[in-house]
């Protein structure tokens, strides 16, 4: 730098000079008589070759004048009668089916009513014509007219979009008639399950600007429609197809003459479902019914395919297309049921007692109790100088296992999570996948939380109270998961220890029906060695739904076993709502209600997880829903007169006699 | 850094700079028509490349503070980093539609072949002004062999990915400045002798039919999908129906139906022909031509060699570039990618002319006083 400076510097100076450089002006040309000889033959060589520059100007200038002057007007006239323009021709997306290869989404061609103009004069009387076709004001049409008043007349104004099969026969019809109007054809989404099943399929929308830089090489165009969320964005690429291109003769002000031949658009490809949109409806539709937000899901627990995943309440997919009313989306975001969330991943909450799964496992795989260990339940808990309520206050009595998880009783797992600690809980519940994203095709899903001394110094740089323990075996504390979580957590005690990875895409298929991606299970880890321990759980849910003073009854059938377990995430634990009665609690302090449940009990196919935000109790709140489902999907079978295989209650008498020192965990 | 001179204002070369912003002006005009779509505001587009003229401008007023000289020997590690460059793009990035390579820098695509020309010109003239070859003698087969090299080695890199047009444009800068020198004529029987038949026979014998059409669809990969001659037919009815006066701003039919393929980029010029007509040419025309004649007058009161080699250099890679866009989109040869420079949409073609112009102020500046400039 300080040498360029210097140099800068003596340059100046030369400057200064009137006579040309002298040697002693820097730089690495030495001159001198010879060199200014040089110069003298570069500059006449300079000036020889300049000639090209005056030769090839003149070329330029003599084309330009052949054809804007002597071929002006023929080439204007070829600009003005014909042409073939190339115009995009928009791929239909792949369809969406379910698992029974019903349609659920799939396109339909609407019709725009489009108007050149031959000048920029309104015609009064042509307007109130056009009203009274499309059923319009006339101020609508003008308003439509006026923001287009700046482009050019070539640029065509949408008069109306998506018109009805009347209205379009009429304006073919009446076209002779009708200067400058056309009909365009667009393909539209089109939903054949309403609005069901919104956030896993999710909607369309215009590509911004943002999205367009992203994926610019990949042809995407302003006003395209993308994939805003759900599938449709997540399968963009597999759903897109390609774009087509038409040829077709128009004169210089628009009009369409004659079309040529196309290249045409290659559909995108169709994905198949893994959902029952059966299913899907019966527990969608039973939530919204009882206006009740929150989750359903049901899974497959030998494969981790899933059947139903509904979120409540949903998004109004039909009403996105072509644009959302504002009014509409202002109510959505308005909402304080937040259709907006995607609540099977998206939000998370305290497992509440379905997490007492994990503690019994975790004492009976660290050898803390038996099966047959009994805890008494006075209706409460001490430790140390603070007391810890049973949610029954007349206490359970003496409490072994198979009590403890069908009544739920809190002391029992007080006292096993107390000796266990919290990090060994932390340890069991990262085996059945709590605290990490499912990975499944659904965005910004949640990792949830599962605490432990670790994470508490991390977090908050606080030690550990065993009492936030005792919160922590009961799944209330700062335990948060996503109803999907729990749903596969639900699984693993079902299928005896295999976390599947859960999936939505049965399978990809090209435009012709060739499958090009299938649908495999995918263990994503394996409970080794506590095979017993696990059917000593079920047993226990066995007898929540099917004793006397079960939790879940709502799910007994008379010709059908089902395991089941209820559960209750607590919202808040202030002092001035938990004196009032249940209704008298403002809506945003319920409790959540959460109901877990797999059938048959033996040999188990399905596993149904259900919750309701605030909806207080699980088994009367999130209760009623899983039952409809399994209603549902049993449906055949439970109209079967003879079922008694299916039916049967196991005997699990020797099962009790396992020795729980000899499993141990192994994780894969 | 450097201490402001008064100087520099009262030796600034403001008639480069006013031809520049007359021209820019024209360019940002063109490009508003061109990739409008209605509404009374410009696209992204056009205000990506009005950003990229400010930087531009900006680039002039660094580069004209520093004594042109320093490239000399700059020019050498310049040269050194773009081949680097190119290396890593020709071999590590995918093409982008076929033919040019970008390297992504976040805030702009680097197309780094359109520097590379830039470049080349500044490393021949630093080796042709220093090379102690006399003019008595004239240049001999083997004083030209180093000056080959440095051409062949960006030449074959942008060659290979594949973007032939650019290519080919290194070796007419080549010649144009071996042109300016006084060359044996054993040296240029020789070479004649050898590149003339070369050429001949291969084009008329060595190659078939397929292969010849082969590598014109070589030279322009999208052309050939779409059908070569429907993009230059398009292209003249654009430019014929402009007539005299031409259709008016924002009013040309075939751009704005969408009859014009890369209308705010090689064909930016078409769109020009058909809204201003003969008159709007003519007056873009001369203007651009002034600012050449400008860069000629600037190389001819060059105050040394390296000044005069390089002021002629970089002309011709203005000069040149501009004619084959202007040849191609009259319908007078193949559909190459070259951009017509200022003019056609793209940044890096935008940063390396409006660098090459900085370079020619400089030049001014620093030139032989001419008139009345001086008188201290």
């Amino acid at each position: 730098m300080k040498n360029l400076r210097k140099r800068f510097i003596q340059e100046d100076i030369k400057l200064d000079e009137i006579s040309p450089p002298t040697p002693s002006h820097g730089g690495t040309t030495h001159l001198s008589d010879q060199d200014e000889g040089d110069l003298d033959f570069f500059k006449v060589r300079i000036m020889y070759l300049s000639s090209v520059l005056i030769i090839f100007f003149v070329l330029v200038i003599a084309r330009l004048w052949y054809l804007q002057i002597q071929n002006g007007e023929y080439f204007d006239s070829l600009a003005y009668n014909n042409r073939v323009r190339s115009q995009e021709i928009l791929a239909p997306r792949g369809n969406i089916f379910d698992r029974n290869n019903q349609e659920v989404v799939t396109n339909r061609p609407s019709f725009n009513v489009v108007w050149m103009r031959k000048n920029k004069k309104i015609d009064n009387s042509f307007l109130e014509i056009m009203a009274k076709i499309l059923h319009v004001k006339v101020e609508d049409l003008l308003v439509r007219i006026r923001k287009n008043a700046h482009s050019p007349l070539h640029v065509p104004i949408i008069l109306a979009e998506d018109i009805d099969w009347k209205t379009l026969a009429y304006v073919e019809n009446k076209k002779p008639e009708l200067p400058g109007i056309r009909i365009e054809v667009v393909p539209l989404r089109t939903y054949h399950f309403g609005d069901l099943a919104s956030h896993l399929i999710g909607y369309l929308g215009q590509i911004n600007e943002k999205e367009l830089k992203k994926r610019k090489e990949e042809g995407y165009r302003p006003g395209d429609l993308i994939g805003k969320s759900g599938l449709e964005k997540l399968e963009q690429t597999t759903l897109r197809g390609e774009k087509g291109t038409s040829y077709s003769e128009v004169n210089a002000k628009g009009y369409e003459q004659r079309s040529l031949q196309d290249t045409e658009a290659l559909p995108g490809n169709d994905i198949q479902l893994t959902i029952d949109m059966e299913l899907q409806k019966i527990a969608e539709n039973a939530m919204n019914a009882a206006n009740k937000a929150g989750a359903v899901v049901v899974v497959e627990v030998n494969t981790g395919r899933l059947l139903t995943l509904a979120s409540t309440p949903g998004l109004p997919l039909t009403k996105f297309v072509g644009g959302i009313p504002n009014a509409v989306w202002k109510s959505i975001l308005d909402n304080p049921y937040k259709p907006l969330r995607n609540k099977i991943v998206q939000e998370h909450y305290p497992p509440g007692s379905t997490y007492k799964l994990i503690t019994s496992l975790a004492g009976l795989a660290e050898g803390m109790i038996t099966p047959d260990t009994i805890i008494f339940c006075p209706g409460h808990y001490k430790l140390g100088n603070r007391t810890y309520g049973c949610w029954k206050k007349s206490g359970h009595g003496p409490v072994n296992l198979n009590k403890a998880i069908a009544e739920s009783c809190d002391v029992y797992f007080y006292s096993l999570g107390q000796r266990l600690g919290v990090d060994k809980l932390a340890e069991y519940a990262s085996l059945f996948g709590l605290g990490h994203k499912t990975g499944i095709e659904m965005e910004h899903e949640q990792s949830g939380l599962v605490p432990s001394t670790s994470w508490k110094r991390r977090r908050y740089n606080e030690k550990w109270h065993e009492g936030e323990t005792l919160s922590v075996a009961i799944g209330q504390g700062a335990n948060n998961t996503t109803p999907l979580q729990i749903c596969m957590m639900t699984s693993v005690v079902a299928n005896g220890g295999t976390l599947y990875q859960p999936k939505v895409i049965e399978e990809i298929r090209d435009p012709d029906g060739k499958p090009i991606k299938k649908f495999t299970p995918q263990i994503k880890n394996k409970i080794v060695g506590q095979a017993k321990n696990l059917q000593q759980i079920r047993k226990g849910m066995i007898s929540a739904v099917n004793d006397k003073h079960g939790t879940g009854k709502i799910v007994k059938f008379e010709k059908m076993i089902v395991a089941g377990k209820t559960g209750t995430a607590q919202v808040v634990r202030l002092k001035q709502y938990r004196h009032l009665h249940e209704d008298d609690i403002p809506y945003k302090y319920r409790d959540h209600a959460w109901f877990v449940c797999f059938a048959p009990a033996i040999n188990p196919e399905i596993a149904v997880t259900v919750l309701v935000e605030h909806g207080l109790h699980g088994g009367s709140g999130a209760g009623p829903i899983a039952r409809l489902v399994l209603e549902q999907y049993f449906a055949e079978r439970l109209k079967e007169v003879d079922t008694m295989s299916f039916v049967s209650l196991p005997d699990f008498s020797e099962e009790t006699l396992v020795n729980p020192q000899n499993n141990k965990i192994k994780v894969n | 850094m450097f201490r402001f001179d008064r100087r520099l204002i009262t030796n600034f070369d403001w008639v480069m700079l006013l031809i520049l912003i007359f021209i820019s002006a024209m360019a940002m005009v063109n490009l508003y028509s061109s990739t409008w779509r209605g509404g009374p505001v410009g696209s992204p587009i056009f205000y990506k490349q009005l950003y990229m003229y400010l930087v531009g401008f900006a680039l002039i007023l660094v580069i004209v503070s520093f004594d042109y000289s320093e490239l000399e020997l700059f020019g050498y590690i310049f040269y050194v980093l773009i081949i680097l460059t190119l290396a890593y793009t020709t071999f590590f990035v995918d093409t982008v539609a076929g033919t040019q390579r970008w390297i992504k820098l976040g805030f702009f695509n680097l197309q780094p072949s359109e520097p590379a020309k830039l470049i080349l010109v500044i490393v021949l003239a630093a080796h042709y002004s220093n090379d102690k070859v006399s003019l008595q003698k004239g240049y001999g087969l083997l004083d030209l062999l180093k000056p080959a090299l440095l051409t062949m080695v960006p030449f074959i890199l942008i060659f290979k990915q594949p973007d032939l047009g650019t290519a080919l444009m290194l070796i007419i800068l080549l010649v144009s400045m071996t042109l300016l020198l006084k060359l044996r004529k054993s040296a240029i029987i020789s070479i004649l002798a050898t590149t003339i038949p070369i050429a001949f026979i291969g084009w008329n014998f060595l190659l078939k039919a397929y292969q010849k059409r082969r590598i014109l669809t070589f030279l322009n990969p999208e052309g050939d999908k779409a059908n070569h001659g429907y993009q230059i037919m398009q292209s003249k009815i654009a430019v014929g129906s402009g007539q005299s006066f031409g259709k008016g701003f924002l009013e040309g039919t075939q751009g704005h139906l969408q009859f014009l393929p890369e209308r705010h980029t090689d064909f930016a010029f078409s769109v020009w022909g058909e809204e201003w007509g003969f008159t709007g040419c003519l007056i873009f025309l001369g203007c651009y031509f002034f600012m050449l004649a400008w860069g000629i007058l600037t190389a001819i009161t060059a105050r040394d060699k390296f000044g005069m080699m390089m002021a002629f250099g970089l002309v011709m890679l203005i000069f040149w570039q501009a004619v084959i866009n202007l040849f191609m989109i009259m319908g007078l040869l193949p559909v190459v990618g070259i951009p017509l420079p200022l003019f056609s949409y793209g940044g890096s073609s935008l940063l390396t002319t409006i660098i090459s112009i900085g370079i020619l102020i400089s030049i001014r500046m620093r030139g032989f006083p001419d008139q009345s400039l001086h008188h201290s």
